[in-house]
């Protein structure tokens, strides 16, 4: 038991029942995606509509993106003054940290949120299970109790793979999986805490800093400046985004690589101390650069200058937002 | 495949900037006369009334002018700009000087139904700064060589306030002249206002003259375009005959650039001159 | 008919005469379009190109000018002769799409009319439709002609090529010594071929779609539908159909991007007045105008069907689930 299945009919009795309770206006939840093995947000309005809800390792998104609309004026919006709804939200660790994020730089109101904390083991890669079937796409798939995925390949093989091989890199380095500011919690097997001392960063920052530059701009020399991995940032709600500030502007629109890495520099240093690890920004990347090594950079180095983890808890203020005399100031001087 | 262009159509013609007017008293409308800095330029950019022109500042870039100039005016171009504290290209231009250097692209658009209005009563409705292609049709009929062509021309021109009135001393000289009405009127007026007060469509209702024989041309902010159509309509004017201009953010100009449609018409290219009829037709009404 | 075993030979010859090759490379994230350096870079085990090939047409970011002593020096325009090799007859398709726009009789683009003119298109046509595809319910098939010069057929060893422009034939006849005539097994292969593929491709009904947009302009559909959108403008980036972009200044240049509709600076005016100000009206625009207003302005619905949209959407708006949601 607590397979992901039973996980799912849990969450549909727990929504059901907000509903009929009136707790919530509206939950933010997982259906059925279009394609094999996909899941996507859904805005669950009724009890009825609970049913479509799903719990699988494929519920990739972080669905804090989309609380702040909810408590933001709508531009056509005839009559303003009407108060923001209850909106539930269906969260994995990294989610509900992003949550509570949001709600100490005051995008949306603790009051009106209701984290619906899930057991999560941890969701896949579509990029690894691509290189199992290596030479085919995958033309079906489900999941199987147990994490086991039986996928079809576009060659018609059928395929058994463990949800555990080929979980995204985020999900084996996660240090909190554990939903800990949740409302509701729907209880389950959950991904163990991982805590490997930062090893892949370590091991790059032992690499030589033309080593590491190199990297560097070879991944961002791919990047087509869309500004996904912007969009799919809960902690990304700017109004206008210092990229595309046009009085002053602070970077060129073009693709000169130092246009566009200055763009990147500047998302990476705005996530210190806010970044959750949640991947959303690499899933949503349709080139696939690797921005998760400079984003866990900063993410570790936060951790280990101010001890400091972010959206574990609604009352500790980010390391950006105060200010204490004997804060850690080596970097200042030893670069 | 298709025969080379003459021309690149992304690359500005240089002008220089011989004048420059402070149109109002917020001082955010300014008036630049350029002239072009090669004969040639000069020769091939014919154009019409109600056409707009792409005005480049190098550095900052690109945007979409209404020509304020009569196409009659030889050897120069006018154009009104607005400055917005958020507008990097209007800022750019309202920090220049007189002798500086821009660049002009276009023409770009239709035109105004120049040749459908002649033997006709013409009325024209400007409010606010959009006042700018009216002047350019007002001038271009106005003209020695051209009056003769139109029947009464009747002109109902509206801004916030006084110090709001754009070409002041032209608006003098129209008043002057016994071929034309003119009548003027401000939101609201100061202490040495003399004239009409109250809002462009109620002004039109008052004075505007019978639908027999006539077109009438209206421009303005869209808040007054929407309650100008009643009275206009009730007036008589078949929507063939309502002639307006619209405005999109653009970038090209020249209808390749996907930025300024409303519904399948694309204001740079279909546009920016439509009439009522034609608005009524897009599957978007602006 | 080519072997494949010839096509080095073939590639090589192409080179030789001065042309750049685009084609698909293996590389270490799966086959992408790219320049090929030698001819054993090829290769044919691809399903489609992540991302969309106008942009070799039409590229992310170029430049038109740089000014300097306060004159314009243009960039020259790009002659370079270009071989396209193994675009999908999808992709292909979206290059007659852009030419609509970019050569039309008013104005002409001359960056991308130099490319198009320069470049030929050998397109390969589609033995392994993916579950995104749908190009059959838009108009193309697996095996289009329409938008390419010459198309191929993966028949197992061997290439066959089949001529479909006047640039296409006059092209391959200056190689023809590589090819060989195909017999009648071969035609029979690249008929089973097409039916076999034609048949994988799902099929979405949009009949009559145009019609029926017209009348859901105001429909509340639109807020619902999208909701979940995040504006990321990722479906109109790798959309191969799509060709929106802005004119900027940079420092002492002025250069064209990639912009789209998706976007919600896109329309924002200088006023602070955005005409399509939720993402409710930006997706509003994608759709109507792919299958609404380009319908009217040049009697094509502009979407090839590629699915590029439907995998790359970080949330999985799917178009084909979209557009059946509004016509209903
Ligand atoms: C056919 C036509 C004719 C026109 N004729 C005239 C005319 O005769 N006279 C005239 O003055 N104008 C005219 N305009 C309007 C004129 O084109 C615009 O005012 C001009 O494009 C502004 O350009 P800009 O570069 O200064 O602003 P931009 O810098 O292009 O625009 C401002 C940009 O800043 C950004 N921005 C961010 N926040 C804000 C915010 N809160 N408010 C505004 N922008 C924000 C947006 O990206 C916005 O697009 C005409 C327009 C059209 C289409
Ligand atoms: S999502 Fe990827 S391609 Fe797009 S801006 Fe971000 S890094 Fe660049
Ligand atoms: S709309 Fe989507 S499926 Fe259609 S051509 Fe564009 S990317 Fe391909
Ligand atoms: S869908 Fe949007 S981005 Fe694509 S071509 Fe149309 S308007 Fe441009
Ligand atoms: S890719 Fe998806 S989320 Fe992004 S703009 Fe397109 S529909 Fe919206
Ligand atoms: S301004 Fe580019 S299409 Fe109209």
């Amino acid at each position: 038991m607590g397979g992901t299945e039973s996980i799912e009919n849990k969450l549909k009795d727990a929504v059901k029942d907000l509903f009929l309770k009136k707790k919530v206006d509206i939950v933010i939840g997982f259906e059925k995606g279009s394609l094999p093995l996909t899941s996507r947000p859904c805005f669950i309005r009724s009890s009825d509509m609970a049913e479509r809800l799903v719990w699988n390792a494929s519920c990739t998104n972080n669905l804090a993106v989309y609380l702040p609309r909810f408590f933001q004026k709508v531009p056509r919006a005839k009559k303003s003054g009407t108060p923001p709804p209850v909106v539930g939200i269906v969260a994995k660790g990294c989610d509900a940290r992003s949550v509570v994020g949001l709600i100490k730089e005051k995008q949306i109101l603790k009051e009106n949120v209701v984290i619906i904390g899930m057991s999560c083991q941890g969701v896949i890669d579509r990029r690894k299970i691509e290189s199992f079937i290596d030479g085919s796409f995958i033309a079906g798939g489900r999941q199987e109790p147990g994490g086991i995925l039986e996928i079809t390949t576009g060659v018609g093989d059928k395929k058994k793979i463990k949800v555990s091989d080929v979980l995204a890199e985020s999900c084996i380095e996660c240090q909190y999986p554990h939903v800990e500011n949740a409302d509701v919690r729907i209880d389950g097997e959950s991904i163990t805490a991982s805590d490997d001392g930062y090893k892949a960063i370590k091991a790059f920052e032992e690499k030589s800093p033309e080593e590491r530059w190199q990297y560097f701009t070879d991944e961002i020399s791919r990047c087509i400046r869309c500004y996904a991995c912007r969009q799919a940032c809960p902690n990304c709600y700017c109004k206008v985004c210092f990229a595309e500030q046009t009085l002053p502007r602070w970077i060129g629109p073009g693709d000169e690589l130092s246009d566009v890495m200055i763009y990147h520099i500047g998302r990476i240093f705005h996530q210190a101390g806010r970044c959750v690890e949640c991947n959303a920004c690499v899933r949503a990347c349709p080139v696939g650069i690797d921005l998760r090594l400079f984003t866990r950079k900063l993410c570790m180095d936060v951790k280990e200058l101010f001890g400091y983890i972010p959206g574990l808890s609604i009352e500790e203020l980010p390391p950006l937002l105060r200010f204490e005399l004997n804060d850690n100031n080596d970097f200042i001087t030893t670069g | 495949m298709s025969t080379k262009p003459l021309e690149n159509p992304y690359i500005p013609k240089p002008v220089t900037i011989e004048k420059i007017t402070i149109e109002n008293e917020a001082k955010d409308l300014k008036s630049f006369r350029l002239r072009f800095v090669n004969k040639e330029d000069e020769k091939a950019f014919t154009y019409k009334c109600g056409q707009f022109a792409m005005i480049s500042v190098a550095g900052a870039g690109e945007c979409p002018i209404g020509i304020a100039s009569s196409p009659l005016d030889e050897g120069i171009l006018e154009f009104t700009i607005k400055r917005y504290p958020t507008g990097v290209v209007t800022t750019a231009l309202h920090n220049l000087e007189e002798g500086d250097i821009i660049g002009v692209r276009g023409p770009c658009g239709n035109s105004y139904p120049m040749a459908g209005m002649e033997n006709k009563n013409v009325v024209i409705v400007g409010g606010g700064f959009a006042f700018t292609t009216l002047r350019s049709t007002i001038r271009y009929m106005l003209h020695e060589k051209n009056r003769s062509k139109f029947k009464n021309i009747t002109i109902i021109y509206g801004a916030r306030s006084p110090g709001e009135l754009l070409y002041k001393q032209e608006l003098e000289e129209w008043e002057k002249r016994n071929d034309v009405e003119i009548f003027i009127t401000v939101d609201k007026g100061d202490e040495n206002w003399k004239g009409r007060e109250g809002f462009v469509p109620a002004v039109v209702k008052q004075v505007a003259p019978g639908s027999e024989n006539a077109i009438i041309l209206i421009c303005g902010p869209p808040i007054m375009l929407k309650f100008t159509w009643p009275p206009v309509l009730e007036l008589g004017f078949t929507p063939d005959n309502i002639i307006t201009s619209l405005e999109r953010r653009m970038s090209c100009g020249i209808g390749k650039c996907g930025r300024c449609n409303i519904g399948a018409m694309y204001v740079c290219k279909h546009g920016p001159v439509l009439s009522y009829e034609q608005i009524q037709e897009l599957s978007e009404r602006p | 008919m080519l072997k494949k075993a010839d096509i080095n030979k073939f590639i090589a010859a192409v080179m030789n005469n001065g042309y750049k090759v685009f084609g698909p490379v293996k590389q270490e994230d799966g086959v992408s379009l790219s320049e090929l350096k030698t001819t054993d870079d090829i290769s044919f085990d691809y399903f489609n190109f992540i991302l969309p090939p106008k942009r070799h047409f039409f590229p992310w970011s170029e430049l038109l000018y740089k000014y300097k002593d306060k004159t314009i020096h243009e960039a020259p325009l790009p002659e370079d002769k270009t071989i396209l090799l193994g675009i999908r007859p999808c992709d292909a398709r979206s290059f007659s799409f852009l030419d609509n726009v970019f050569i039309d009789d008013k104005a002409v683009d001359p960056y991308y009319q130099n490319r198009r003119d320069n470049t030929i298109v050998i397109s390969l046509a589609c033995n392994q439709p993916l579950p995104s595809c749908f190009c059959t319910s838009v108009g193309g098939t697996p095996a289009g002609k329409e938008g390419t010069d010459i198309l191929a057929y993966d028949t197992g060893d061997s290439l066959f090529f089949e001529e479909c422009s006047e640039r296409g034939s006059s092209f391959l006849k200056l190689y023809s010594k590589f090819f060989s005539t195909p017999d009648q097994a071969d035609v029979q292969a690249v008929k089973d071929f097409i039916a076999k593929a034609e048949k994988q491709v799902l099929s979405v009904n949009i009949k009559n779609a145009a019609e029926k947009l017209k009348e859901k302009f105001y429909d509340s559909v639109w807020d619902k539908l999208s909701f979940r959108c995040l504006s990321c403008g990722v479906c109109t980036f790798f959309c191969p159909t799509c060709y929106c972009f802005g004119l900027y200044d940079e420092r002492d240049r002025r250069i064209r991007v990639h912009d789209a509709c998706m976007y919600k600076g896109f329309t924002l005016e200088a006023s602070g007045h955005n005409p399509r100000p939720t993402q409710s009206e930006r997706m509003r625009q994608r759709i109507m105008h792919k299958f609404l207003y380009t319908v009217e302005n040049f009697g094509k619905i502009f979407c090839v069907g590629c699915g590029r949209c439907v995998t790359a959407c970080p949330v999985n708006m799917d178009i084909r689930e979209n557009i059946v949601e509004v016509i209903g």
